[in-house]
């Protein structure tokens, strides 16, 4: 079955990163007291765990509805996309070569799987439990616009409004990745781009908490900006779906820091205002 | 903005005589503002051209953007609109929402009396394929019901005229006539090449390739790996039956080793019994609904689930459900009666009579059945089907005269032509009655709709050779073959239109795009591509060993279809002109890489187009202003202005 080979694929080539990466940078000190401080963290921030698996169990059930109802009350947003931004992503691709094709492959499926898979496993083993918990709210958050955002807005990617000018060179190089990419998601889900949203926040989380794992923030950093790059660079993503998801991102790290502070502080996650008006 | 736009003058105007209309407000000045507001200001033609993402079809979008870019450089502000094809279908075909569109169209319209359907006026506020460009024209009309009611050089020469007239008002421009390129392996299955893989029959046709030692005949791969190589199969009219002479008699009876349940555990032998197809078109996982048109691409699966009174072979319309009938009657308005085979059945068990095919012609005709029966309050609102009108319309009365025999009623026609209402699938009356009321979301009713038009239709209860077993929407449907099926019996009959087939299920696995189909027939998790795939993956099939690289000529054009309804497309003149800004050959040779033929007429390939109409270097009713695919803009304005339109700014402006 071609989607398990794929499947089979990335899973072993994440856990390979995911293994190297725990020693390189959580360090043999930590992950010899991983049982111990792990237990700790999951006990603090059960509840945002909890909700973040909610919310993606969700996801995956609204995703199907979401798609005829995006068609029923969705906005079709592809042409003013194309009308803000151009051919940016023809030129983008017209750097192409064969090796940079294979990089940006890579890190679009393997890069960015570790990428979001690895803070959780790190922050996990850090003695304290703030950097776990802004990472699961920030997740949350992302999640949920991306949701409401691919309700409201119907968008192909360039790949598939512009074909004489943006290769899909993902697919190209690679077709079997598309029995994965479209069980992920659907191809009228571009605006904005969660690959971006949701790198970039894991990049910017990784630059705040730069004293954890000083070893993470160059690598968070990099892997970040280069998969904002390939989604655009394998014709998946307007440069606008890029741009908006920088924004996601921005604001989600916002979000899910003051809602930790708010948590750590022992106070309800409602908004103050809303609780006077309760009480 | 430039100071000498008309539009900007005019506008001045306008508030200068409502400034002076305030300060003066006598009788005079607001009758003056009164018949200078009267005037609209001129704005740019805009036009949406909508259709499917790259995704869903290789060729469309393509086309579609450079369309645009024509009509851009004609100073007509031109936009594409991708949306997914059951939605595009819904909102064109449905609700009449758009200005152009570019799609495939369905293959019962490549002949002469297609065009009934596809382009009379009566059509024109019908949902569905039947007429969608709102096009109506008086002299088109006669020529529709002259070729209905005349044969030999009459009908011919109405035939002819007709297509001229099509090619002058141009309710629609033909894009071209793509090759269908498919990708197929030849270790399950073979005789590819011979069989149309665009009806049911030429899937019936395909024969296992293990139980003898030799590859069939058309089994060598072709190395087309620069994509010169052209294999030109006769895909369209008799091969599937030519076919069965070729193959050896390997009937399911006369194999007993062979059991519907596997149970030797191996997959290689349980695959080997299915033949797996890979598909972009999502639509049969979600809808098995032979009237819905939005989510019908060529009735193949429906085609296999549901039979007909006949099949139609290339040589005119064979008996299949029917074991004959014979036409009589007087006058111009002939009468058929005709006899079921015995022993018919359903899927469910029933058995299938001659009610079961009066029914379904009453309910094509009405779906909510209340025609002749309502009361007065009620209204007499018939809700035709959005499919087979065309073929329907035939049709003047069906009645059953008994448990096998059914007499038709036709409208005034030739007898030959009456046959292609035999060709609807028969849908069984113990379900489909219970759809004739109005559709409701949550118990509340909306809109027009009936229940039958709605339905998805899943699971389907029909009688054809292949039956409902599971589907996951969006991702795949399972078929499997009805052992009780007729045609077990009836093949070994003289002249029976097929043979039975030799796979035991029918697989239907949808895939993102054409190139991951390929890759799926070339990775061996799939027999055949189930949809046409694009030219690009042409090499890609080539390069691989066990890959057959099948191409033939299709009957399903690709069409710049224009609501008529809407101007400036309401003025033929205006309809004409843009034709000409579409280059025709540079679409074949950019578009589709040569895999494809410009034609003048929708009947191309048919037999039916006179010499003039017949593609010689290039389009010589509607020219291109230009050559190579570089439009001359000086000519396109001038034509347009000589149409009546005027230019401001390079910009064509809409007529007031």
């Amino acid at each position: 079955m071609a989607l398990l080979d794929v499947v089979l694929q990335v899973g072993a080539g994440v856990f390979a990163l995911l293994v190297t990466a725990a020693v390189l940078v959580v360090g043999p000190s930590r992950l010899r007291t991983a049982p111990r401080t792990v237990r700790a963290n999951a006990r603090a921030v059960a509840p945002v765990f909890i909700a973040l698996v909610v919310v993606l169990a969700a996801n995956g059930v609204i995703r199907d509805i979401g798609v005829e109802l995006s068609w029923l009350i969705g906005l079709n947003i592809t042409g003013y996309i194309h009308a803000i931004e151009g051919s940016t992503v023809a030129f983008v691709q017209s750097f192409a070569t064969p090796a940079l094709t294979a990089y940006f492959g890579f890190v679009y499926i393997f890069g960015y799987v570790f990428l979001l898979v690895f803070p959780l496993a790190a922050y996990a083993m850090y003695e304290e439990s703030r950097p776990l918990r802004v990472v699961l709210f920030a997740y949350i958050t992302n999640y949920g616009v991306g949701l409401l955002c691919y309700i409201l807005f119907v968008a192909y990617g360039p790949r598939n409004f512009m074909p004489d000018m943006v290769q899909p060179l993902l697919y190209n190089s690679w077709p079997q990745a598309q029995l994965l990419t479209s069980q992920v998601n659907v191809n009228t889900n571009v605006f904005p781009s969660l690959h971006t949203s949701l790198s970039g926040t894991v990049a910017l989380l990784a630059w705040r908490f730069r004293g954890v794992y000083p070893r993470w923030t160059p690598v968070a950093v990099f892997l970040g900006v280069s998969i904002a790059v390939s989604t655009m660079y394998l014709g998946i993503h307007w440069a606008t779906d890029v741009a908006a998801g920088a924004l996601v991102a921005f604001a989600s790290v916002e979000a899910a820091s003051r809602a930790a502070d708010r948590q750590e502080r022992g106070e309800s996650l409602m908004p103050s205002r809303l609780r006077e008006l309760r009480e | 903005m430039p100071q000498s736009s008309p539009s900007a003058v005019r506008r001045r105007a306008v508030l200068g005589t409502l400034a002076t209309g305030v300060t003066a407000l006598s009788g005079g000045c607001v009758r003056r503002l009164r018949t200078v507001a009267g005037w609209r200001s001129a704005n740019q033609v805009s036009l949406d051209i909508k259709t499917v993402p790259a995704d869903a079809d290789p060729y469309a979008l393509r086309l579609a953007r450079q369309v645009a870019a024509w009509f851009r450089a004609a100073g007509i502000d031109a936009q594409v609109t991708p949306m997914a094809s059951e939605e595009l279908l819904r909102q064109v075909l449905v609700q009449n929402d758009f200005e152009l569109f570019v799609a495939r169209l369905p293959d019962q319209f490549h002949e002469p009396d297609g065009l009934y359907s596809l382009l009379h006026s009566r059509f024109a506020d019908a949902p569905g394929w039947q007429n969608p460009f709102g096009y109506a024209n008086l002299d088109v009309d006669d020529l529709l019901e002259t070729q209905r009611t005349t044969t030999g050089a009459e009908r011919r020469e109405a035939v002819y005229e007709l297509q001229r007239s099509i090619a002058r008002t141009q309710p629609f421009t033909l894009l071209a006539f793509p090759d269908d390129i498919r990708a197929a392996r030849t270790d399950n299955y073979r005789n590819w090449r011979t069989a149309d893989l665009n009806s049911p029959l030429g899937y019936l046709s395909l024969a296992r390739s293990d139980g003898d030692a030799t590859p069939a005949a058309g089994a060598s791969t072709l190395n087309g790996g620069d994509g010169t190589v052209r294999a030109t199969s006769n895909s369209n009219s008799s091969s599937p039956i030519t076919s069965s002479t070729a193959t050896p008699t390997l009937t399911p009876t006369a194999t007993p080793t062979e059991t519907p349940t596997r149970t030797d555990g191996t997959t290689g032998a349980s695959e080997a019994r299915t033949l797996r197809t890979a598909t972009t078109d999502k639509r049969a996982t979600e809808n098995l609904n032979p009237l819905s048109v939005e989510y019908r691409r060529d009735g193949l699966i429906t085609g296999l689930l549901y039979d007909s009174l006949g099949v139609e072979t290339g040589d005119g319309v064979e008996a299949w459900l029917a074991e004959s009938w014979a036409f009589s009657g007087g006058g111009n308005a002939p009468s058929a009666s005709v006899r079921l085979r015995p022993d018919l059945t359903w899927h469910d068990g029933e058995s299938l009579t001659a009610e079961d095919v009066a029914f379904t012609h009453r309910l094509l005709a009405d779906t909510s059945m209340e025609t002749g029966t309502t009361t007065e309050d009620e209204g007499d609102t018939r809700i035709p089907a959005p499919r087979f009108q065309g073929r329907n319309s035939l049709v003047a009365d069906v009645r059953a005269t008994g448990t096998h025999t059914v007499e038709f009623d036709f409208v005034e026609c030739e007898p030959k032509l009456a046959t292609r209402a035999f060709t609807v699938p028969v849908l069984p009356k113990h379900i489909w009655q219970e759809r004739t009321s109005r559709a409701s979301v949550s118990g509340i009713e909306i809109g027009p709709a009936t229940e039958a038009i709605v339905t998805n239709n899943i699971p389907p209860v029909g009688s054809g050779p292949f039956a409902f077993a599971q589907n996951t929407p969006r991702e795949s449907l399972v078929l499997e073959r009805f052992d009780e099926h007729f045609l077990f019996e009836a093949s070994t009959e003289a002249g029976f239109p097929a043979q039975p087939p030799e796979f035991e299920r029918l697989s239907v696995q949808v895939v993102g795009s054409d190139m991951t189909a390929v890759e799926m027939v070339a990775d061996a998790d799939a027999d055949v591509t189930g949809t046409t795939v694009g030219a690009s993956t042409v090499p890609r099939i080539g390069r691989a060993p066990d890959l057959e690289l099948l191409v033939g000529r299709s009957e399903t054009p690709f069409i710049l279809g224009h609501n008529a309804g809407r101007p400036p497309m309401t003025n033929p003149r205006f309809r004409n002109t843009l034709a000409r800004l579409v280059d025709q050959s540079f679409l074949v040779d950019d578009v589709f890489g040569g895999y494809a033929r410009p034609a003048m007429s929708p009947l191309a390939g048919t037999g039916w187009v006179p010499d003039d109409l017949r593609w010689d270097g290039e389009n010589s009713v509607t020219p291109f202003f230009g050559t190579d695919g570089e439009l001359n803009a000086d000519r396109a304005r001038e034509a347009f202005r000589d149409a009546g339109y005027q230019y401001s700014d390079g910009k064509l402006l809409e007529g007031n």
